[in-house]
């Protein structure tokens, strides 16, 4: 089922959620809305649930007005961020929920709902779980259970609150590349808010990027990476280098002169050079070094005194030596540069 | 490859907290502070507990249960009885009602609303009692439209049944705000998303989340429903055999020296004390796993 939102305003008191939002989403896809805690996506995310309303704009499913439907009539499975599991059900009982409530004459018969929920436990791997209850799962188990749960009512629509927000770094990786799987195979229109860059970029077909109620750029992973369209985005969805300046000339390229230009440089697109290349360059003193990772972190202190991060190989690193407190060239592989009438 | 993680991640945190090494006392101070409680306890609650019994049994088995069957006697437990099988129900339903508002939802007013429910906990028992007497007796302000239509409230029963609903009304409604306010509205939501009704989500949902908690609201509730003499001896106007609760009844065998039969009685109330005590030992004691286990040494299974 296609959603569109359009026109969507919505104001808590004199804070504004979410200001003139236009979002359309095509049947079957999965979709991030990606941006900093504030910037609407949460909201905009229950205004399609029908869990809260929007002062102004419309809903529409299939091409169908819904804006004035309850969560219960839109037929939608929510997924909340610290799961919402009914505490005094067991795993069984919270998928089957959605089945039981149906007014008498749409539900399913005892033995329908046995069928589907053990399918639905055979789908997150929870079988040998179905009696326990939601105090007794880890974080991870219960992320599940109230996927299957959201899904056992067969919605037209799934939408995710922040989904792996309050799990650990190592199951939160698992748990998206399995959503991911499960997205190709169940193929629900479906909808997540994140503030995880790498989530968004990694799980879904598209990502609308929000800021301050609105959003700022909507595309697939590799368009909202690679072509921004304005600096927020290019500055959220990765580690930035930010000058005030201009593209000069030859030797100085990025000088600190208010020229009103924004030129942005991602911490692994400078090389670390120990003689001027001819090129596009400048000086810096480094500062601090951290090569744990796979990557070598480096901050440095510009000639005209502005901190820059740089990322480098390993191996690069140990061909160059480099020591603290050392002079280096900078030189600028890619920039990326915004007039500042853009913001 | 199964990766042995143990996950906390959204766990109740327990309530109790043990002490450290830091904050452990020297064990001569914890000797002393285990002593003042304990005489304290045996001095203020268990001696006074044993004089009720030891009296009530003074005269012998026969003569307790004379004065407990005694028609006044049985009069007064009935009226109790009554008394609180109508103030607590209400309360219930009124207790539920306002914790539901209160706990779930922000509105102009609250925190007054909340001082209101208090009420009855701050104002003295006689007073809770001549509200009533100045509202619905003879003088009162409706005393005389209520004389007109041959209604009495005050020196009888509805008079009773009114001031026990009073003095007992914050229990219920006390005991569950703080839960609700504590539970938000995800459940409701997930429930209401899932297509449940209103009255379904309450009743598979909300309900089942506060039940311990309103269970022990309403035992408390009766207790005091019971027990309450201030605000009833003020309404009532101590008719024998018709307006005389139990703690009414035993006042009047206490003031005639019937003291055998006066704390036959109260031993009904002690009794009924001491089960209030033991239902929320066993209330708490069921309530605890269903908040408090976790996900000890639960491994997260790799996923597929």
């Amino acid at each position: 089922m296609s959603i569109e939102a359009q026109n969507i305003t919505k104001k808590f008191g004199q804070f504004t959620a979410l200001d003139q939002v236009n979002l359309g989403i095509p049947s079957g896809e999965l979709v991030a809305l990606l941006g900093p805690s504030g910037s609407g996506k949460t909201t905009l995310l229950r205004i399609i649930a029908g869990l809260e309303f929007a002062d102004s704009g419309t809903v529409l499913f299939d091409g169908a007005d819904t804006t004035h439907q309850t969560a219960r009539d839109r037929r939608v499975g929510f997924v909340f961020q610290h799961y919402a599991l009914f505490r005094h059900m067991t795993v069984f009982e919270n998928i089957a929920f959605g089945l039981r409530v149906r007014p008498r004459r749409v539900r399913p018969s005892k033995e329908q709902i046995r069928a589907k929920v053990h399918e639905l436990l055979q789908l997150i791997q929870l079988k040998n779980l179905s009696s326990r209850y939601p105090s007794q799962l880890s974080g991870g188990q219960r992320q599940r259970v109230a996927l299957a749960r959201a899904l056992a009512v067969e919605p037209s629509v799934l939408l995710l609150d922040e989904p792996f927000g309050s799990l650990d770094a190592k199951v939160r990786l698992e748990l998206r590349r399995w959503l991911r799987q499960l997205h190709d195979e169940v193929h629900i229109t479906s909808v997540f808010v994140t503030h995880d860059q790498d989530e968004a970029l990694e799980v879904s077909d598209r990502v609308a990027v929000m800021n301050e109620g609105r959003i700022e750029q909507v595309g697939s992973p590799d368009e909202v990476y690679h072509y921004p369209v304005t600096p927020f985005v290019y500055n959220f969805l990765g580690n930035v280098n930010l000058f005030h300046g201009r593209i000069g000339d030859e030797n100085t390229p990025i000088q600190d002169t208010a020229t009103g230009e924004l030129v942005y440089v991602r911490p692994h697109l400078l090389e670390i050079h120990r003689q001027p290349n001819g090129g596009s360059n400048f000086r810096a003193t480094i500062k601090h070094i951290n090569s744990a990772g796979p990557l070598v972190k480096i901050e440095a202190l510009t000639e005209w005194g502005a901190p820059v991060h740089v990322e480098i190989s390993q191996e690069k690193f140990r061909d160059l030596r480099l020591k603290k407190n050392e002079a280096v060239f900078l030189v600028p592989k890619e920039t990326k540069v915004f007039h500042k009438k853009v913001i | 490859m199964a990766t042995a993680i143990s996950l906390r991640a959204g766990k109740v945190p327990a309530t109790r907290q043990v002490a450290t090494a830091a904050t452990v006392e020297s064990r001569a101070v914890r000797w002393i502070l285990i002593g003042i409680t304990v005489f304290f306890l045996a001095l203020f609650i268990c001696l006074p507990l044993a004089i009720v019994f030891s009296q009530a049994f003074e005269k012998g088995l026969g003569a307790y249960w004379a004065s407990l069957r005694q028609p006044d006697a049985l009069a007064a437990i009935r009226l109790t009885l009554l008394a609180a099988g109508i103030a607590v129900p209400l309360n219930l339903v009124f207790g539920v009602a306002a914790a539901w508002a209160l706990g779930k939802f922000e509105f102009v007013g609250k925190s007054l609303l909340i001082t209101l429910i208090d009420l009855p906990f701050s104002v003295s028992p006689v007073v809770s009692g001549l509200i009533y007497v100045l509202l619905f007796g003879l003088q009162g302000l409706f005393g005389p439209w209520l004389a007109r239509h041959d209604l009495q409230i005050i020196f009888a029963v509805p008079g009773i049944v009114l001031a026990t609903i009073f003095v007992t009304f914050p229990f219920v409604a006390r005991e569950l705000i703080p839960l609700f306010e504590a539970q938000g509205q995800e459940e409701e939501e997930a429930a209401l998303a899932l297509g449940a009704s209103g009255w379904q989500t309450f009743f598979r949902v909300s309900l089942p989340n506060i039940k311990w908690g309103l269970l022990y609201g309403v035992i408390l509730c009766n207790a005091r429903a019971m027990g309450e003499f201030g605000a009833v001896s003020v309404v009532s106007g101590h008719i024998r055999g018709r307006t005389n609760t139990m703690p009414l009844h035993i006042e009047i065998l206490y003031n005639e020296y019937q003291f055998a039969a006066a704390f036959a009685v109260a031993s009904l109330l002690a009794l009924l004390a001491l089960a209030t005590l033991v239902v929320k030992t066993v209330i708490e004691w069921r309530a605890r796993p269903q908040f408090a286990e976790s996900a000890e040494g639960e491994g997260e299974e790799q996923i597929a």
